[in-house]
């Protein structure tokens, strides 16, 4: 199987394994987990500081045509049109083989001219995510979901050499084509990531999405009306 | 909001087998009155509140003042403050501990005055404190390994043990079960966390956990010591009358004011040392300061709660279905012992927070179903040979202590390393606040039945078997895990110096992202580095394919391998070559288990460096 892109799934905690399962029953071969948190949109909550719910991102490697079938599957079992249920969406990350790789042609204009979606990858220091998100909505987006992560290391002078890993924040938030660049400019200048050392911002294109925010108020709008 | 929901369905799954076994009991068997048995329900709703409002507010506030106390103490300049800061974190919350007192003056006066309440709170505390120093030190140096550190401390604690007499052997392992209350072992937990965060490295994940392991052995040192060096043998005294309480809301309303004050006092020096450093030093944001603010007053809501649903509602249950049972047959006692036993442990506050430990260091590749069930197991056994104890007196306690420490102390060399911690752990995470009240309780009601028992002697010593008998049984579970556990070569970090800015501009980006089993990210970011790669970020993950699954025997539980996923931004130019050198590498294809992933992005980088190290520097003093 030649893979096209990269399936991903954001739902609450303990059940990727039951999503991978069907996943695999697709026709998947493998996929990746890795715990984050998501954020409540809740003004109150917000407010006394307590916002936080656990989520599960998952990765699946696929085929151009596997992942339009696991959209369809996968957000029907797992009813991602209903909220708080999931997010679904596949990035165009080519799977890169030594032999393909002379031919391959990495190219930047078509993907992103595709897209409906971005995903804003947004990678600062520990403890600075909440300034992001909140930034983040300021420019109209409605949430993100922050991964842990860890910086490659540097050596300090404690008494203990120690190889402090500065420990990361990587915030994912997906947004469509019209809002991208509003919400791009209005972290980077918030958090000041023109300066060395703050951290960067950049914009994965979206193949295909199901399950997000924007989608379900447009489909309850076209109900009702 | 989510996540107390969360927390409330965890608790309420944990509950409910204790909830459904205690009633069945009371409508077969077991003869209980209509006020002990309203005031059991009631206090298991208020339990499952409280638990869940406390385990949020821990999350909240416990958490991140680990880490930040752990990053004050891993980024000492000298040794000594090193020292002085990790004793007097153990030194403060075990002498606030409420239990600690509790078991002072039953030492008191089972010493028949010898030795006073308030010098047992200052050796068990200074005890703890000098542990605590001892196992940071450990933890930093990372020499000796951790197995070989508690084989020794054990060790020490085995030479001393056939000078004690058996009654001070039993008040000295509980000393260990009460220092490690429900507020205590979060923190703790959290400190161990935060520490091994900061130091990183290839053992991050086994220095995770044992802090809390190290901590209770304080305390056992401590007693002993002071039973050799005052000359004590035998205890003395009476027991106190135990009175079931009548009604049903009298009993909660009357207890409500003391466990909060007990609470106050047992959160407070945690509170005052991190507002002291907090002025001083972390000079935390507003809105973070508000978040860990809200935490601990949920804590204190929740420990409250928690506490008096388990005191006013628990406690007389224990005691009369131990009574009960006791009159009708000792099997039916061990019987009971075991299933109850099986069950509470997993209520037990510190349990939960271990588990999310867990969950959170391995990314789910250790399954928390798998520990609470060795857990449980292990707590079950415990209770059944307590009761053991009680029916036959010739069974002395340590018949199964020093046995069940010595196996583990030996399987500890055999094991998962992150087992070893975790084990160790677990013996004080699982005697917690429902093993003190409940289990002890329906201990010392079956002991006053049963002719041949003596309610002092066998009263103590239910917690050093429910702290002992976890150790054993994880210590197993991890022997079997490592045979079934895929080693993988781990690369020493090479401490990359660094690094001058570079200034890029207008070009198109790459984003690579690679994944490949946990311990070979710092070789990934090296290679790509030398192919022209600058930054890198390093997530922790596990994966399932279908050609690799590795299942655990007989449970037949899934286990996932550990990955590391690392993204790189890099321009277009220097994609190619990255990700040819990472395919080409040998060491990183040797399982073929690489993958790497290319896609065009979008990124607004004016200048992008190798981390900064003067800043960072900065902020960690």
């Amino acid at each position: 199987m030649t893979i096209d892109s990269l399936f991903f799934t954001i739902v609450n905690r303990g059940k990727a394994n039951a999503v991978l399962h069907k996943a695999q029953e697709c026709g998947a071969e493998s996929g990746t987990i890795l715990l984050g948190e998501g954020t409540v949109e809740s003004k109150f909550w917000e407010k006394i500081g307590l916002a936080e719910i656990h989520k599960e991102i998952l990765v699946v490697p696929a085929s151009d045509e596997l992942s339009d079938k696991l959209h369809d599957t996968i957000s029907e079992t797992f009813t991602f049109s209903k909220s708080n249920h999931g997010v679904a969406f596949t990035i165009p990350f080519k799977r890169w083989q030594l032999q393909a790789s002379e031919k391959e042609e990495i190219n930047n204009t078509s993907a992103n001219a595709n897209a409906s979606h971005f995903c804003i990858v947004t990678i600062v220091d520990k403890g600075r995510s909440k300034d992001c998100i909140k930034s983040a909505r300021a420019a109209g987006a409605k949430g993100g979901t922050l991964i842990h992560g860890r910086g490659a290391g540097i050596p300090t002078d404690f008494y203990y050499p120690l190889v402090i890993e500065p420990q990361k924040d990587i915030i994912i938030i997906i947004t469509s084509r019209e809002k991208v660049s509003a919400i791009k400019e209005r972290i980077f200048s918030d958090l000041e990531l023109g300066k060395a050392g703050n951290g960067i911002i950049f914009t994965l294109p979206i193949s295909r999405a199901s399950g997000l925010v924007e989608q379900r108020t447009e489909e309850n709008k076209g109900g009702t009306a | 909001m989510s996540l107390l929901f969360e927390k409330t369905k965890e608790v309420l799954r944990t509950l409910l087998p204790v909830f459904i076994i205690v009633l069945l009991l009371c409508f077969t068997i077991v003869d209980v009155e209509t006020d002990v048995l309203v005031r059991f329900i009631v206090g298991s709703i208020m339990l499952l509140l409280g638990l869940a409002v406390f385990l949020w507010g821990v999350d909240l506030s416990m958490n991140p003042i680990g880490e930040h106390m752990s990053l004050e103490v891993a980024t000492s300049k000298t040794p000594i403050k090193i020292a002085i800061l990790s004793f007097l974190l153990g030194f403060l919350i075990t002498v606030a501990e409420p239990d600690l007192l509790i078991l002072g003056s039953q030492v008191e006066e089972a010493s028949g005055g010898t030795l006073g309440a308030s010098i047992i709170v200052y050796m068990v505390s200074i005890g703890v404190g000098v542990m605590i120093s001892l196992g940071v030190f450990r933890l930093l140096r990372d020499k000796p390994s951790f197995s070989m550190f508690m084989a020794i401390t054990y060790g020490v604690i085995f030479i001393l043990t056939p000078f004690v007499a058996e009654e001070f052997l039993a008040i000295s392992f509980d000393a260990s079960g009460a220092t490690t209350g429900a507020l205590t072992t979060p923190f703790v937990l959290a400190i161990s966390l935060g520490l091994s965060k900061i130091k990183g490295g290839k053992n991050a994940e086994e220095n995770s956990f044992g802090l809390v392991g190290v901590m209770s052995s304080g305390p056992i040192l401590a007693v002993m010591l002071m039973s050799i060096l005052s000359g004590q043998k035998n205890i003395q005294g009476e027991v106190v009358e135990y009175v079931i309480a009548e009604g049903v809301l009298r009993p909660i309303i009357n207890k409500l004011p003391g466990v909060f004050i007990e609470s106050v006092i047992a959160l407070l020096p945690i509170i005052v040392l991190f507002f002291i450093f907090n002025f001083i030093k972390f000079k935390i944001p507003k809105d973070e300061l508000l978040g860990i603010i809200n935490g601990l007053i949920l804590t204190l809501i929740g420990l409250t709660i928690f506490l008096t649903g388990v005191y006013s509602g628990f406690m007389d249950m224990g005691r009369i279905i131990g009574v009960e049972l006791g009159k009708m047959s000792p099997w039916l006692l061990i019987g009971i012992g075991f299933i109850l036993g099986l069950i509470v442990v997993l209520v037990e506050p510190a349990v939960h927070v271990l588990g999310e430990q867990i969950e959170e260091v391995t990314s789910g590749h250790i399954p928390i179903s798998l520990i609470r069930g060795t857990l449980s197991i292990g707590v079950g056994i415990a209770i059944a040979l307590s009761m053991v104890r009680i029916v036959v007196p010739a069974v002395k306690l340590w018949y199964f202590l020093i046995p069940g420490f010595l196996i583990a102390m030996i399987l500890s060399f055999k094991s998962d390393p992150v087992f070893v911690g975790i084990a160790y752990d677990a013996g004080g995470v699982a005697s917690g606040p429902m093993t003190a009240t409940f289990v002890l309780a329906f201990a010392q009601g079956a002991a006053t039945i049963i002719d041949t028992a003596d309610v002092l002697v066998d009263g103590f010593g239910v917690i050093a078997m429910v702290a002992m008998a976890p150790v054993f049984s994880i210590m197993i579970l991890g022997t079997v895990f490592r045979h079934k556990r895929i080693e993988y070569p781990t690369i020493e970090k090479k401490p990359v110096v660094s690094s001058h800015l570079v200034e890029e501009v207008n070009m198109d980006h790459v984003c690579i992202m690679a994944i490949v089993n946990r311990g070979l990210a710092e070789k990934v970011v090296d290679v790509a580095r030398q192919s022209g790669a600058k930054g890198a970020t390093i997530m922790r993950g596990r994966c399932t394919a279908e050609h690799q699954k590795v299942l655990l025997p007989i449970i037949n539980i899934e286990l996932q391998p550990e990955k590391e996923i690392i993204w790189f931004i890099t321009g277009t130019h220097v994609s190619k070559p990255i990700a040819n050198s990472l395919l080409n590498d040998p060491l990183l294809n040797q399982d073929g288990e690489i993958m790497v992933f290319i896609s065009p992005t979008e990124a607004m980088v004016r200048s992008f460096t190798t981390i900064n190290v003067t800043n960072d520097a900065d902020q960690a003093t």
